[in-house]
């Protein structure tokens, strides 16, 4: 809401600078967003001096002047032919600037001949109503300097910022009275001439048919007016606040409308059929061409204002344009009512229309206002659209608005507060809002009519805590007995698992919940898989946010794109964070998912080591390392069913025979599509699960004391075929169940000569402690030529 | 007289002692001298021919000269072996290390980190709830029906199913108070999400929430929490103002600024020449909220806060733009180390 200073001082008087103004209303819940100085706005404004005038043959109706702004000289074309002479100091305005009717500046040229700006009347610079005379200005006044400042014009307007259950602050007049509240400067009062409540026999009539809808209805008949351009202080007060002027009849409505916060509606009334005005319900399908150029269909919810045949207003929100005021208008209806909030939320929000008139109803009217906005609008119509007859008021009020009575016990504002405010400042800061009489235990209010915002207890303690002002109140620390709990088992796994990963050189990162739908089309999903399953927004911002996600994979993919393109060419980063999963009610099944993600070069470039690119080793063994710290055993499976990953470097991951997650690396053809060209690992982990089993050990956990006595190992040495998995040679030792055997783990795999083609030479070493003594070497050597034995055996190797 | 030698001896002895640099010097002085065939060795041969008394006497001397020479090479030994290993400086010291990089958590994580921890010391309960939610937790639960204008304070996205995802934390207070019989005391971090998208709005970002129900809990309580709140993440000389406003689920409502920590209050193009910068909105809990969750509003009583972390961190790193937060670019998130 734009509140000009110049308009706010007609009906309070101003003790303090805007600034100072502003401050008070900001620190009494009115929030001053912004201090504009709209001719400053405007853009620059200046004043010139034209140093020569020829009037080319070529151009008929146009003189060429060149001119300076003290620094540059230049041309301007000008209609004004006969007003433009050498030495003249005029008003100018610059491309890029805008006048006061909301025209743009712009370099023009016509033949040869080039504007750069052009010059104003008056009007253009929002001085005065004249429009063809040149603005002139005195003769001593410097070129490039702003008119303004030349003129001493100067404007300001306070930008508020009001919350939704203030309407009553809506108005200039509205910002008066709160400032009124706030400061108790005097309030000066609102005069309407009296002999504008008669009038002649309202030659029509009006009827509520949906009293839900309409609470009060009033209007009155004016008859042979002129419309016309309004008066110049009328059309700049509308464009301080932002809005355009029209014609005097809807200029003086949206005048009203901003002075007072009263909504006013003008009808042609010759277009009314049958001189009869309706408030009702819309009939199904019922439709209406509006004034913005849009055909409407309506519902019986919508409210509309009718007449013996037709919808004319969509109510409280726009008007039709057959009923409109036209040029041709000469005898109106002026309507000022006060409509349900509810109602006219709904049929703004069903078509998607907001007006200054609906913002407003939204938010609530004075009910008291309606007969004040139609007599200030009665003054103005009179004087300005000459109105040579004009009728009674008619005022449909079937149930006449009355405020609530609010119980307000002292002992509750001082609990609700943790301070006293003195009994005399409650009681007058109860005045300023209602009528209010003290009780035995505090005070009755009944808040005045415009403050409907005001219902219950704790209302009225929220506005003496505000008028007497919030940092007046002390501050204080809270009694409360000490239990609390610490944060859940859950979020102490999180933490525990971001630590781990930070502390092996991952960097944690944040993507958007929701992504493209391509981007899961790009995994090469099968048709049934349940991520295809997705959550979809109803009003997406954009294509490639309109998905809820159902793996972390496309967001940490699209961020090593971001990255590759800008030059990292290592990643290492992990994202803990929900996917969405539908289920048979409205939330969704949301588990908390971990994915990893490894990038391009698994080293920097060093003197001493070679630089590589990350392999699955490095995946696998990132992901043994966190497994191994969380004390929880997971199954690498190898080849992953994932269809994006390569099928030979890529794990499912087991906890206990279920599926938890993936590990691998992403196939080429899929990074082609993201234009990617280095090599990219990912994992996803289900943490619910982990979480569960996580929470399971470390009730189960007990600390073994490290071993007493010392351990031993042996090594064998083999050669077997290349196809032989490690894996399987490890199995296969565990099936032996070898007494005293701690550890086991190849430590040496070794391919080419003179190892002959097809074979791999491997060494694994074994292990042995004994938890109560120091073995024997011979006792080891026994266990272990057996173990060797056995394995040269089954996997038919042949000795190094 | 073999004193006389002996006295020679000494001296030869402890001369050439002095002059031994290196351990091949040192190994050839102890032939010399210690040796089998060694000097000392032979004046001890030698004794075996003279009288007792003489023989005991020069014997004793001789036998305290090896000792005390034999300690000495020890001495001397440890002494040139410490020095053998200052000797070869051949290594290049000026070449890099071999580092290890370790990760950062993200900025967004940390600053979530610290607001818990900061109301984990006054005893709030950190929480976490559902991001898809119904109308109801909301909105309507809050005081906010479908018709009421401050639904426009907050553009909301909604899936097909008719459930939204949460705007707010606030969802969390019906929740957890649901969920608990006061009195209480919760924190709420989390994602939340707006339809709108520009440098300073994002579709997605994080809040927490704050509740606190007890039998007194008052308006200047609330006053105190936010005050040292502010002085945690700011600073203690953080200066801070409060503002009536207006949240549907609080009554009375009020917003915090916080001195601006880039101009120090003389206005800035951050704070846009108003020297201040707003941090949260809290206030007193609806009595219409304690209904929704069934809680006797003539015994309890509690306030709630709610606050953005990425503008927090955008004050406190002097970030001007929100998208970087999920931009992930891997310099942005190490210079949070
Ligand atoms: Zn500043």
């Amino acid at each position: 809401m734009k509140i000009p200073i110049s308009w706010l001082s007609e009906f309070i008087e101003l003790k303090v600078s805007p600034e100072e103004v502003a401050e008070i209303l900001t620190m009494g819940g009115v929030e001053v967003e912004n201090i504009e100085r709209p001719y400053e706005n405007l853009g620059e404004l200046i004043a010139v001096k034209i140093l020569e005038v020829y009037k080319p043959e070529d151009l008929k109706d146009l003189a060429v002047c060149k001119v300076t702004d003290g620094k540059e000289t230049f041309t301007v074309l000008t209609t004004a032919k006969e007003q433009v002479k050498p030495n003249l100091i005029v008003g100018f305005a610059k491309p890029e600037s805008l006048t006061f009717g909301f025209e743009k500046v712009e370099i023009k040229s016509v033949k040869n001949y080039k504007s750069y700006g052009m010059f104003l009347s008056s009007y253009e610079a929002g001085i005065s109503e004249e429009k063809e005379k040149l603005l002139i200005l005195p003769e001593n006044s410097s070129p490039g300097e702003s008119i303004y400042k030349i003129l001493g014009i100067s404007e300001i307007v306070l930008d508020l910022a009001i919350t939704p259950n203030r309407g009553d602050l809506l108005s200039i007049f509205g910002v008066a009275r709160e400032l009124h509240t706030l400061t108790s400067w005097e309030l000066k009062p609102l005069n309407f001439e009296k002999s504008l409540s008669l009038g002649e026999k309202f030659p029509g009539k009006i009827e509520i048919l949906d009293p839900d809808g309409c609470f009060r209805y009033a209007g009155r008949f004016f008859g042979k007016i002129k419309v016309k351009e309004s008066p110049f202080y009328i059309q700049k007060r509308l464009w301080l606040c932002g809005l355009r002027p029209i014609n005097n009849i809807v200029d003086i409505t949206n005048y009203v409308l901003l002075e007072l916060g009263q909504p006013l509606h003008a009808f042609d009334w010759r277009k009314i059929e049958g001189k009869t005005i309706l408030v009702r319900s819309a009939y199904p399908k019922e439709r209406l061409l509006m004034l913005d150029g849009i055909e409407r269909e309506f519902t019986e919810e919508d409210l509309v204002i009718a007449d013996a045949k037709k919808a004319m207003v969509l109510a409280g929100i726009m008007g039709g344009e057959e009923t409109g005021v036209s040029e041709t208008t000469e005898d109106i209806f002026l309507e000022s009512a006060w409509f349900n909030p509810k109602r006219i939320r709904k049929s703004s929000q069903r078509h998607k229309i907001t007006t200054e008139s609906s913002y407003r109803f939204e938010r609530n009217i004075d009910p008291e206002g309606v007969i004040w906005g139609l007599l200030r609008a009665s003054e103005l119509i009179l004087k300005i659209a000459e109105a040579q007859t004009y009728s009674e008021v008619i005022d449909v009020y079937p149930k006449p608005f009355s405020s609530p009575k609010i119980n307000l016990p002292t002992q509750k504002i001082v609990k609700y507060l943790g301070f006293s405010v003195p009994s005399e400042e409650v009681e007058k800061i109860l005045n300023k809002v209602g009528e209010t009489k003290k009780t035995d235990h505090g005070f009755q209010v009944v808040p005045f009519s415009y403050r409907q915002d005001l219902k219950i207890p704790e209302d009225l303690i929220e506005e003496i805590a505000r008028i007497y002002g919030y940092e007046r109140i002390p501050s204080t620390f809270p009694e409360s007995i000490l239990y609390c709990k610490g944060p859940s088992k859950k979020l102490e796994f999180e933490r525990k698992l971001r630590d781990i990963l930070k502390s092996l050189g991952f960097s944690k990162v944040i993507t958007y919940s929701f992504i493209d739908p391509k981007s899961l089309e790009k995994l090469n999903l099968r048709k049934e898989d349940r991520r295809l399953n997705f959550i979809e927004l109803a009003n997406p911002l954009t294509s490639i946010q309109s998905v809820m996600r159902t793996s972390l994979i496309p967001g940490l993919i699209e961020t090593a794109c971001f990255n590759f393109f800008r030059e990292i060419n290592s990643l290492k980063i992990f994202e803990i964070g929900k996917v969405f999963f539908p289920t048979n009610n409205l939330l969704a099944d949301e588990p908390l998912y971990l994915g990893i993600l490894l990038m391009g070069n698994a080293n920097k470039e060093n003197w001493y080591e070679n630089l590589r690119k990350f392999d699955i080793y490095d995946l696998k063994g990132y992901l043994e390392s966190l497994f191994k710290t969380l004390r929880i055993n997971i199954d690498f499976k190898p080849y992953s069913s994932e269809p994006f990953l390569k099928k030979g470097a890529s794990f499912d991951l087991y906890l206990n025979g279920e599926k938890i997650g993936f590990a691998g690396e992403i196939k080429s053809l899929i990074l082609k599509e993201f234009d990617l060209k280095t090599c990219v690992f990912v994992g996803e982990i289900n943490l619910e699960i982990l979480f569960e089993k996580f929470e399971r050990i470390e009730k189960e956990l007990t600390i073994k004391r490290p071993p007493k006595y010392p351990s031993t190992f042996r090594d064998v040495t083999c050669i077997i075929k290349k196809e032989i998995k490690i894996g399987e040679i490890l199995d296969f030792v565990k099936t032996l169940s070898i007494p005293y055997l701690e550890k086991v783990k190849c430590i040496k795999i070794y391919e080419g000569p003179p190892i002959p083609e097809g074979e791999k030479s491997i060494t694994i070493r074994f292990w042995y402690r004994a938890e109560d003594r120091t073995l024997k070497d011979e006792e080891v050597n026994d266990i272990q030529d057996a173990v060797a034995k056995s394995i040269f055996n089954k996997f038919s190797a042949k000795p190094r | 007289m073999i004193s006389d030698e002996i006295e020679k001896l000494k001296k030869e002895i402890w001369s050439s002692f002095e002059k031994i640099e290196d351990l091949s010097q040192l190994e050839s002085f102890r032939i010399k001298y210690l040796g089998k065939k060694g000097k000392i060795t032979s004046f001890l041969k030698l004794l075996k021919d003279l009288p007792l008394e003489e023989k005991k006497l020069l014997g004793k001397e001789l036998n305290e000269l090896k000792d005390e020479l034999e300690e000495r090479l020890r001495e001397k030994e440890r002494e040139i072996l410490f020095k053998e290993e200052d000797k070869d400086l051949g290594l290049d010291l000026t070449l890099p290390g071999r580092s290890l990089s370790i990760g950062t958590l993200h900025p967004l994580t940390q600053i979530i980190d610290e607001l818990c921890q900061i109301f984990s010391r006054l005893g709030f309960e950190v929480v976490t709830g559902p991001e898809i939610e119904t109308e109801y937790y909301n909105f309507t639960a809050l005081n906010i029906p479908d018709w009421h204008p401050a639904r426009d304070m907050q553009a909301t996205f909604y899936l097909k199913n008719g459930a939204l995802l949460r705007t707010h934390t606030s969802p969390m207070q019906i929740r957890a108070m649901l969920e608990r019989k006061p009195p209480l005391r919760i924190v709420a971090p989390g994602k939340v999400y707006r339809c709108d998208a520009d440098i300073r709005h994002s579709p997605m970002f994080h809040q927490i929430e704050g509740l606190m129900v007890d039998r007194n809990v008052s308006f200047s309580d609330l006053k105190g929490v936010l005050i040292y709140f502010a002085k945690e993440v700011f600073g203690e000389k953080t200066k801070v103002r409060f503002r009536p406003s207006y949240f549907p689920f609080t009554e009375p409502s009020l917003e915090m600024d916080i001195e601006c920590v880039i101009c120090k209050g003389r206005g800035c193009r951050v704070c846009g020449s108003a020297g201040w910068l707003e941090i949260l909105g809290a206030g007193m809990v609806h009595p219409e909220v304690f209904k929704a969750v069934n809680y006797d509003t003539e015994i309890w009583q509690g306030f709630a806060f709610g606050l953005g972390i990425e503008r927090i961190a955008m004050i406190k790193y002097g970030i001007d733009d929100i998208r970087m937060f999920f931009e992930n670019h891997l310099l942005f998130l190490q210079s949070f180390k």
